[in-house]
Parts: structure tokens; sequence; C-alpha cells
């Protein structure tokens, strides 16, 4: 098959991040009872691995490299944790669509050219950012006591761009170093470099 | 999932998936927006009563799902409760103080994620993979290559779980379990690795196969299972309108608390 230099995700693209995503998915409901376990301390310290929820996202555009691949691998993860009946139910499925949409927006703004760490952190970021917006509406977050509620906003940032920025961030850098992910990378013009040595 | 559904017969199954699925996304928006305590109390008595009604697990594994929701719904509202803000205090300790107003809240949010887990458990136990995904693509014009790509990558899943449980042997075998937040680090990150690696691996050998046999390269195509529409789809929605309706109706007639409004957004 022929590397496209197309930026549309083709079909090899598609499979890969859903995959991928499903790996995610298997984790998240994996570690879905084991993180309901540490809730109810209720000092907000299961905020700091929270993080792990937006991981998908971030990683398939660190992998793909292309418009879109975060969004569709988000919300492809999220989509198989409501189908293997994770607990929450349904709504994972809204928090994966607005967590991957934020996630994307950081690599759009870079206009999917910057893959560094730094920009994986931020888009771990905005990630935590997205699930604020639908802890919102859910009422988590509306009348907590200030320090609660501070202690919960910094752990998740925190915990976002570690956990769903930097961590993926190395896997995909190892993954680089075994050869895997230039089975899926967009031609770059490095490779036009080689061929015209 | 296909092994875990016990009787595949019930109604439930046979009602179009794509439909199943919009209607309780939309069932979704309805109770974020409900601040009623008393409709949420009722609500979850009705939708509890339809789960035990139609889902399509077996006794045992129901009944252990429905523990497990409730355990996640009360610690879901822990932090509210513990920590909400109130002026009528009931219980004070140390950090934690607990106020009329947060146990409202509290039981409001619990409440929430005990509907919302039990939508998710209907569909989850209801929707066979192949019929849901043939459903997209008729039903809501969901791109072939994206709904053949999560057929696909479901037929994986048992090759992975057999690839976990082989990565495990063998860290075993090498005596690789070690304790600590450093050696527990390299553990993640060396699972996770081989299995994303074996993955990528697979998805993509699996779709330059797709392609060399000219997978969706013509806009035409048919459908070995063409998924339509039939009665049961209508008694679905008069169902769930009569579960929400009834729910409503209910917490005027009979409201058990005197909390009707609790969240201010």
């Amino acid at each position: 098959m022929s590397k496209s230099t197309s930026r549309k995700l083709n079909l090899t693209d598609i499979l890969v991040t859903i995959v991928v995503a499903l790996v995610f998915g298997l984790v998240f409901r994996l570690l879905g009872p084991v993180y309901d376990l540490v809730k109810p301390f209720g000092l907000q310290l299961d905020q700091l691995i929270y993080g792990f929820w937006f991981i998908a996202g971030p990683f398939a555009a660190l992998l793909i490299r292309k418009p879109g691949a975060a969004l569709l691998g988000e919300a492809a993860a999220a989509m198989a944790e409501v189908l293997f009946g994770g607990s929450g139910g349904i709504i994972n499925f809204y928090y994966g669509v607005v967590q991957g949409l934020f996630s994307e927006l950081i690599f759009a703004a870079w206009h999917y050219r910057k893959f560094t760490l730094s920009v994986a952190m931020l888009s771990g970021f905005a990630g935590a950012i997205g699930s604020f917006v639908i802890d919102l509406f859910y009422g988590y977050l509306a009348d907590l006591a200030g320090w609660n509620l501070i202690l919960s906003i910094v752990f998740r940032l925190l915990g976002g761009a570690i956990c769903a920025g930097a961590f993926p961030a190395v896997l995909v850098k190892a993954l680089e170093k075994m050869g895997v992910a230039n089975l899926v990378r967009p031609v770059s013009k490095e490779d036009y470099d080689v061929l015209n040595k | 999932m296909g092994e875990i559904q016990g009787n595949t017969d019930k109604w439930f199954f046979k009602i179009n998936p794509s439909f199943k699925f919009l209607i309780i996304d939309a069932l979704f928006i309805v109770y974020l927006v409900v601040s009623n305590l008393n409709t949420m109390i009722w609500a979850a008595c009705l939708f509890l009563i339809l789960y035990l009604a139609v889902n399509g697990f077996s006794a045992r594994l129901s009944f252990w799902l429905i523990i497990l929701t409730l355990w996640v719904s009360v610690f879901s509202s822990t932090a509210m409760i513990f920590f909400g803000q109130g002026t009528h205090v009931l219980f004070r300790w140390y950090l934690v103080v607990i106020s009329e107003e947060s146990l409202a809240r509290g039981t409001l949010i619990g409440l929430r994620t005990f509907i919302f887990s039990l939508l998710g458990l209907i569909m989850a136990s209801t929707s066979r993979p192949v019929p849901f995904f043939y459903s997209l693509m008729q039903q809501l014009r969901v791109p072939v290559k994206y709904a053949y790509g999560c057929l696909a990558a479901f037929r994986m899943l048992p090759m992975m779980a057999e690839e976990f449980v082989h990565i495990r042997q063998a860290m075993k075998v090498r005596g690789l379990r070690q304790k600590g937040i450093k050696a527990m680090y390299e553990r993640i990150k060396r699972y996770a690795l081989a299995m994303l690696a074996q993955s990528i691996r697979r998805a993509q050998r699996t779709a330059v196969a797709m392609e060399a046999k000219r997978f969706s390269m013509t806009e035409s195509r048919t459908y070995y299972y063409e998924i339509g529409w039939s009665r049961m789809d209508l008694l679905f929605s008069g169902v769930i309108v009569a579960v929400v309706i009834g729910g409503f109706l209910l917490s005027g007639w009979f409201p058990l608390t005197p909390y009707t409004h609790v969240i201010d957004h």
C-alpha cells in the first residue's frame, strides 16, 4: 500500500486509531472499578490519575499525526467503554467526544506540524479542561467548598498533562524506536530527502 | 459481548440499534438538566424496573451489575456530600461538613450516575455489535470505513485478551514482578508498549489486506444485513416516553423530599 501524502485519514489510520482506542477502552474498563474504589476518600486524590481517561486522544494524534485522529481516538475509546458496560454508562461517550475535541484543538492550533512533548502535555491539559465542561453540567463542581474545588481542578489539570500528555509522548517515542510508528505516519519531507540522496 | 448476553430473543434486541442509541443519548440530556430531587428518585425507580424487565444479561450477572452500579453511584456523590457548601449543617468533623443542601445535591448526583449507568447497561446488554454498526451505516450514514473499522477492531479483542495473558505469563517466568513506584511505572509501560505495538501492526496488516481487496474504493455498495424498522421501535418509544413522563408525574403527585431545585448551573 502506498503511504498517502494526503492529510485525510485513510483506512489504515482509521483502523489503527480504533484498535488503539479499543486497547485503551479495555484499560478504562479494567481501571474503572479500581478508580471507583479510590474515589471515596473524597480528598480528590483520584483526580491525579483521572488523566488516564484522556490518553487515547493525544496518543492517537501523536501516532497518526493527522487531523481528526485525536477526536476519533478518544470518541472510539469512550464508545468502547460504553459498549463494554463501563460504570457511569452513557455519559462516558459525551465525555469522550468533548475531551477528544479539546485535545484535537491543541494540535490544530499548531496546524498538525508540531508533535513535541510540550504540545502533547498541552493537549492532555486541554482534555482535562474538556472534562470539566461536562462536570459543570453534571453538577460535580457547582457548590463544592472552595478549597475542595481548587484541589480537584489543580489535581486533574496536573494529572491530565502528565498522564494524558507526557505518558503517551513517552509511549509513542518508544514505538518510534521499535519501528512501529512509521508504519502509519504520513510521509515527511525527510523521507523524500532520503530518496533524493 | 456476545457470550454474556443470555437470551437474545428479548424484544429490546429487535429495536433498531441506531434509534435505541439516539433515544438513550437524548435521555441523557433530559436527566442532565433535571434538578428536582423527587423526579430523579422516581425516575431512578422506574428505570430500575425497566432495566430488570428488559436487560439481556443473565439474572446473576444483572444482579451484580446493579450492586456495582449502586456502589459507584453512592461514591460519585461522596465528594459533594462531604465537602459541598450549605448553611443547615447536620454533621461536622474536621474538613468534612455535611449540610442539608450538600446532602440533597450529593444524592441528586448519585442518582444521575445511577440512571446514566442503567441506561448504559440497557444499551450494552441488548445490543449486538454487528447489527449496531450495520445500522449506523444504513440509518445514520456513518462512513463505511469507520463502521467496518470498528467491526474489524472488535474481532481483534479476543486476540488482545490472549496476548495480555501471554505477556503476563512471560513476565512471571522472567521474574519481573517487583514492587515500588518505579517498578510499577516500568510495568505499565511494558504492558502498554507490547499491547500497542502488536495491535498497531495487526491493524495495519488488516487495513492493507482490506485495501488489496478494494474495500470501500467504490461509491455504491450492498449490505449483507439490512437493518430496518419494526413495530418494536414504536413500542420502545412508547415505553420510554411513559417512563420519563411517569417520573415527572409521580414526583408531582408523591414528592418524597422537599428539595425541588438543588443545583444551580
